[in-house]
Formats: structure tokens, C-alpha cells, sequence
């Protein structure tokens, strides 16, 4: 069964190392030149020194301006990791959806169905080498993603847990990479042609990651609240990386009057005309400035419950492909 | 008399069609046996059934004894070619065996490789690029060398060249020969299973309509033609098969349960396809006219 797997998947496995290859070869050296202007604007020294409450304002000042000047030259690699993003659906399209689908397409399926192994036993040691190969990707794709990925969260304000960027490190490629298999597997025994798999794969892989990422993660914690008053003399210390759900600006009696922004003006500050802080927005005296989110130190807890979540899907269609496959002839 | 495959009021549904129904065959131990009917007859599904790649919807099926549907012990002494010889395209035939032999606890691989040497069948180029009869001897080999006791053989000849065909059979027949193996092989081509077969299973519309050796089929069917017939009993005729008339004649094919004294009646013998036909032939076509909406 080793050797016939093996034998199967060759081409598939020849070709994703091909392709890691290729990522690698494209990705290390732009990795490589971002933690060099990293390290050359004193940014890591930064992080550091801004996560210190008492940190003077010239320092502040000049770290915002290194990070302004990193983004400057690297933001638009961010549109680079959506393209990453994409990755583990790969796998599940064409190392899930043809999995059972191929056989069935080509007839195969009765075939090695009707030798020795049964077909539970053909399914089970199938499902588990290519998940263990599906694992081993993922593995190297999210270390390398991390790797890669990491100067840019660093100077990003929301830091890792953001869109996008939380979905690229740490252990939830696993998860995805995973699910995408299990997925195409699924698909594969409802559907049983290879392109309606793949398609099917695609669109429901898309639809479950979109619907957890907008509409479960921000809840895997209740969301912390932060207020503070619109006169200050600087933004209360927010830690670098906390990623904000929601922020705006609320009257005395905490109606938001001022959807999704924030003022902060001098003590005692008036406006060119004279007009008191916030007159131009309406606000009235006792409005204040808050903000929904979820705490940087999180990351970890939000990484767990996502691949948990999606570990979970991924056995569940697993178990369910498992009772399809019984009943194809 | 050893049963190898015994149905027993076997039915098999496909959502509210019936693709088999109330199957009941005994096929004795070391017969070579055709399954006979027409495209979407049922056969498909019957040995489907048998090979445990389905599972019955009504009565059962029992192979060697033992019920076939998720019973991998069983599949060792069955032997499986589906039909268009379904093989990896991409393997070569060495590789095949190969693979055959990782999946079978039993695998004479020796008998395998012989067999394709034999036939001339390059070892080392992906099936997928061979004949079609070349493929159907892959796959006859690699069902062979899992020493079946039980051969079923699906459409094996429906996509081969009539001398492909013959060859095909001719190896079959030697190869099944000395090691005593009960094969079951459908087909809608008559001919062939004429010279082949020596038990016949007629599968028409998801219904056994005949089931005998092939021999007491010959002997116990004849053809009578004799003065226009108005259904009345004749001497000699268990039951009429099938009757054609013309106004003065009639020439009906009968079951014979003594001989035919009748002196009205000309006694011809038929052949097996004669045979064959006339019970595919008496086919209902009932369902059809109503789902037309015309009459019978």
C-alpha cells in the first residue's frame, strides 16, 4: 500500500518540492533584504523601546519614522502574502480532490478495491500519507512564512494578529493545510469527477476560511474595551500588535457619535476659530475616545483555536469521506 | 455439486429504479459461465454484488459462502476484471504486478509475468499506451495471479477487435482450464460465449429470465413449424418461448419437457443464441409503453 501511495503521489510530491524551490527561491532573498533595512533602521531596538510606558517622545518619534520608512519601502509585499495565502488550498486541490476522485474518474477505484487490502484499509493508509506529506508542507511553509513574514508585523501597528498576516505563521497553515486536504478528499467521494471536486474544494475551502477568519476569530476571547479622553497629552500606551475590532468616539452618555476614529487634541486646545476640541465633529464635553480589541498577547491562544477548529473540520470530512468510500462501486 | 455464487432473491436499487431485482442463480463449482443481456441489464451490478464493490439492497449474495460486501478476506479468492480493464495508465505492466503484489496476501507474480511474456506485452511501457487487447490481457494476467477460485470477468471483449477477442478468450480458456477456476463473465456478445460457456445466466430488464448449463438449454429448447397455432397445449412442450405467426404458419421456439410426437409440427433444433435471443426477446416492455404514455 507504502509503495503504491509512493508510487501514485510521486509526481505530485516531485512537483511541490519543485515548487518550494521555487517560492524559496524567490522569497529568501527578499526576506533576507527586509531583515537587513530591519536591522540597518534600528527597528528591533524599537519594538522594544516603544513597549517601555515611559519611552521619551524623541525616541517615539524616530522609531515611528524608521517604521514609517520600512513600510514605506516593504508595504507592498503585504500584497505578496495575500498571494501566499493561497498555498494550502493548493494542496487540497491537487493532492485532495483527486485522491479518490482519479480513481473513480478512471474506473481504477475496481480495481484496487477488489484486491487483497480492503477498501477502509486502502482509504486509511492513504489518508494518512498524504496528510503526513500535507503535515510536512505545511510545517515548512508556516516556518518559512514566519521567518519571512515577521519584519513586516513587526512594524505593521496591528501587528500579527491582523488579517491576513495571522493567517500566514505560526501552526494555523497546519490547520488549513489540513482542512484543504480533507476537503478535497470529500469532495472527491460526493462529487467523483476531478474538476467538480477541485471546484467544489475551491469555492467551499474559500467560503469556511473567510466566514471563521471575519466572523469567529474576533470572538475566540472576549474583546477587551480601552477608553480615554480626547484631550491628553499623548494616546494612553498601546501595546505595538494589538489588533483593534472596532474604535470610535462616544458621547458622555456612550452613544457612538463618531464611528471609526479618534482625536486627540492638546489640554485646553481650541481650533483656529476658537472652537473647544471635537467641535467640528459635534462632539459635546464628556465625549471620549474608544476602542474594541484584542490583546497582542493572545497570538498564541488565537493560533491554537483556529488549527483546533480546523483540525477539527478536517477529521470530521475525513470520517465522512471514510463512509462515502464504502459505498462507491 | 459445489455452489461457488448463490443470490438469493438479490435486488439492488438505484434510487427508485431497480438495477437488479428478486436475483436468485446458483453457480455450480468449475463451470465457465456467461452472463448474458442487454446493455443496462443488470449484469454490471451483478457481479458488482459478488465482488462485495456493493451492497444489496434486498436478499443477499453469498460467494464461497460468505457474504462479499466489506469482507476483505473473502476478496482474496476472488478474481475481478471490471469492465474497460480499468488499470493505473500511467503504471507499466511490470509495475501493475508489482502493485498487485503489495496488495495481495496471495500473489503468484511468476504466473503474471510469464503470462504477459508469453503474449508479448513490453514490461516497461505505461499500460496506458498499450492496445486495447493488450490492457485486457494486463488485467486477465493480474486477476489470475491472485490464484482466484472464483474469475468474474465484466465486458472483458466489448471494446476488442474480433481477433483480439478470440485471443483474449482462447488464453482465458487455457488458463482456467487445468486450475479448475468458476468464471463468471458477462457479455452481450453472443457468438463468442457459444464456443466458450458452458452455463448461462440471461439477466434482461433487472431479472433473471434463464439460468441452466448450456448443454440441457440446447436439448431441452426446440424450434416447431408447423400450422397457424392458437395457443392450445402440444405434447411434448413444457412452454412457448417465443411464437411468430404468419396466416397460415407459426413457428414458435419451446421449452420440451418429452419429445414432440405432433406430427403437425416440423421439430428443428436451435442453437444456443437462438436460444439466448428468444428469451432477451420476451423481455417485458410494459413499464416502457406506460411511461410513454402508449399503448402496448
Amino acid at each position: 500500500m507504502i509503495w503504491l501511495t509512493w508510487r501514485q503521489h510521486r509526481k505530485q510530491a516531485f512537483f511541490t518540492l519543485l515548487g518550494f524551490a521555487a517560492l524559496a527561491a524567490l522569497m529568501v532573498p527578499i526576506g533576507l533584504s527586509m531583515r537587513h533595512s530591519y536591522a540597518d533602521l534600528g527597528l528591533a531596538e524599537c519594538v522594544r523601546q516603544l513597549n517601555d510606558p515611559n519611552v521619551a517622545g524623541a525616541t517615539r518619534e524616530a522609531c515611528e519614522a524608521g517604521f514609517h520608512r520600512f513600510t514605506n519601502r516593504y508595504g507592498s509585499l503585504n500584497l505578496v502574502a495575500v498571494l501566499l495565502l493561497t498555498l494550502p488550498v493548493l494542496v487540497g486541490l491537487f493532492w485532495g480532490a483527486p485522491l479518490v476522485a482519479r480513481e473513480v474518474e478512471h474506473g481504477t477505484h475496481r480495481f484496487v478495491w477488489t484486491q487483497g487490502v480492503g477498501r477502509t484499509r486502502w482509504a486509511l493508509v492513504k489518508f494518512g500519507l498524504v496528510g503526513a506529506g500535507a503535515l510536512l508542507a505545511a510545517v515548512c511553509y508556516g516556518l518559512g512564512m514566519s521567518w519571512w513574514v515577521d519584519p513586516l508585523t513587526q512594524s505593521a501597528r496591528e501587528g500579527r494578529l491582523g488579517m491576513i498576516v495571522f493567517d500566514l505563521q505560526g501552526v494555523v497553515p497546519i490547520g488549513y493545510t489540513l482542512f484543504a486536504v480533507a476537503l478535497g478528499i470529500f469532495a472527491g467521494t460526493v462529487w467523483k469527477r476531478m474538476l467538480p471536486a477541485m471546484g467544489i474544494t475551491l469555492a467551499a475551502f474559500i467560503g469556511v476560511r473567510a466566514a471563521v477568519a471575519i466572523l469567529a476569530r474576533p470572538h475566540y476571547q472576549p474583546a477587551e474595551t480601552l477608553t480615554f479622553p480626547i484631550d491628553g497629552t499623548s494616546e494612553p500606551r498601546m501595546e505595538r500588535g494589538d489588533w483593534i475590532l472596532s474604535q470610535g468616539i462616544r458621547d458622555a452618555g456612550g452613544t457612538m457619535v463618531a464611528p471609526d476614529t479618534r482625536i486627540m487634541c492638546p489640554p485646553g486646545g481650541r481650533g483656529p476659530t476658537g472652537q473647544v476640541c471635537g467641535a467640528e465633529l459635534g462632539l459635546k464635553p464628556g465625549a471620549y475616545n474608544w476602542q474594541l480589541y484584542q490583546p497582542a498577547d493572545r497570538f498564541w491562544l488565537f493560533q491554537g483555536i483556529e488549527t483546533g477548529i480546523f483540525v477539527a473540520l478536517a477529521a470530521l470530512l475525513l470520517y465522512l469521506a471514510l463512509g462515502r468510500i464504502r459505498r462507491i462501486a | 455439486m459445489d455452489v461457488v455464487l448463490e443470490a438469493d432473491r438479490l435486488g439492488k436499487r438505484y434510487g427508485r429504479t431497480w438495477a437488479l431485482r428478486d436475483c436468485s442463480v446458483h453457480l455450480p463449482a468449475g463451470r465457465i459461465a456467461a452472463l448474458v443481456g442487454p446493455n443496462g441489464a443488470g449484469k454490471s451490478t451483478l457481479l458488482h454484488l459478488a465482488v462485495g464493490l456493493l451492497k444489496p439492497d434486498a436478499g443477499a449474495v453469498r460467494v464461497f459462502g460468505r457474504s462479499p460486501y466489506g469482507d476483505t478476506e473473502g476478496l482474496a479468492d476472488i478474481g475481478f476484471v471490471a469492465q474497460d480493464t480499468p488499470l493505473y495508465r500511467d503504471f507499466t505492466a511490470a509495475e501493475l504486478v508489482i502493485a498487485g503484489g503489495k496488495l495481495n496476501r496471495r500473489w503468484d507474480a511468476g504466473l503474471a509475468r510469464n503470462r504477459l511474456a508469453q503474449l508479448g506485452i513490453p514490461p516497461d511501457r505505461p499500460v496506458g499506451k498499450l492496445s486495447g487487447g493488450q490492457r485486457a490481457q494486463v488485467a486477465l494476467a493480474l486477476a489470475l495471479a491472485k490464484r482466484p477460485r472464483l474469475l468474474l470477468l465484466d465486458e472483458p471483449v466489448a471494446s476488442l477487435d474480433p481477433l483480439a477477442r478470440r485471443e483474449f478468450l482462447q488464453s482465458l480458456m487455457g488458463s482456467v482450464a487445468d486450475a479448475g477456476t468458476t468464471v463468471l463473465l458477462s457479455s452481450h456478445l453472443l457468438a463468442d460465449l457459444e464456443r466458450i460457456c458452458d452455463y448461462l445466466i440471461v439477466l434482461n430488464a433487472a431479472q433473471v429470465q434463464l439460468a441452466d448449463s448450456a448443454d440441457d438449454l440446447v436439448a431441452g429448447h426446440r424450434q416447431l413449424i408447423g400450422p397457424r397455432h392458437d395457443g392450445g397445449p402440444i405434447g411434448g412442450v413444457a412452454a412457448i418461448v417465443r411464437a411468430s405467426h404468419t396466416d397460415r404458419q407459426s413457428t414458435l421456439l419451446v421449452r420440451t419437457d418429452g419429445p414432440v410426437t405432433d406430427p403437425a409440427w416440423t421439430v428443428r433444433e436451435v442453437g444456443l443464441e437462438d436460444v439466448i435471443l428468444a428469451y432477451l426477446a420476451d423481455g417485458s416492455t410494459q413499464t416502457s409503453h406506460d411511461e410513454w404514455g402508449v399503448p402496448a
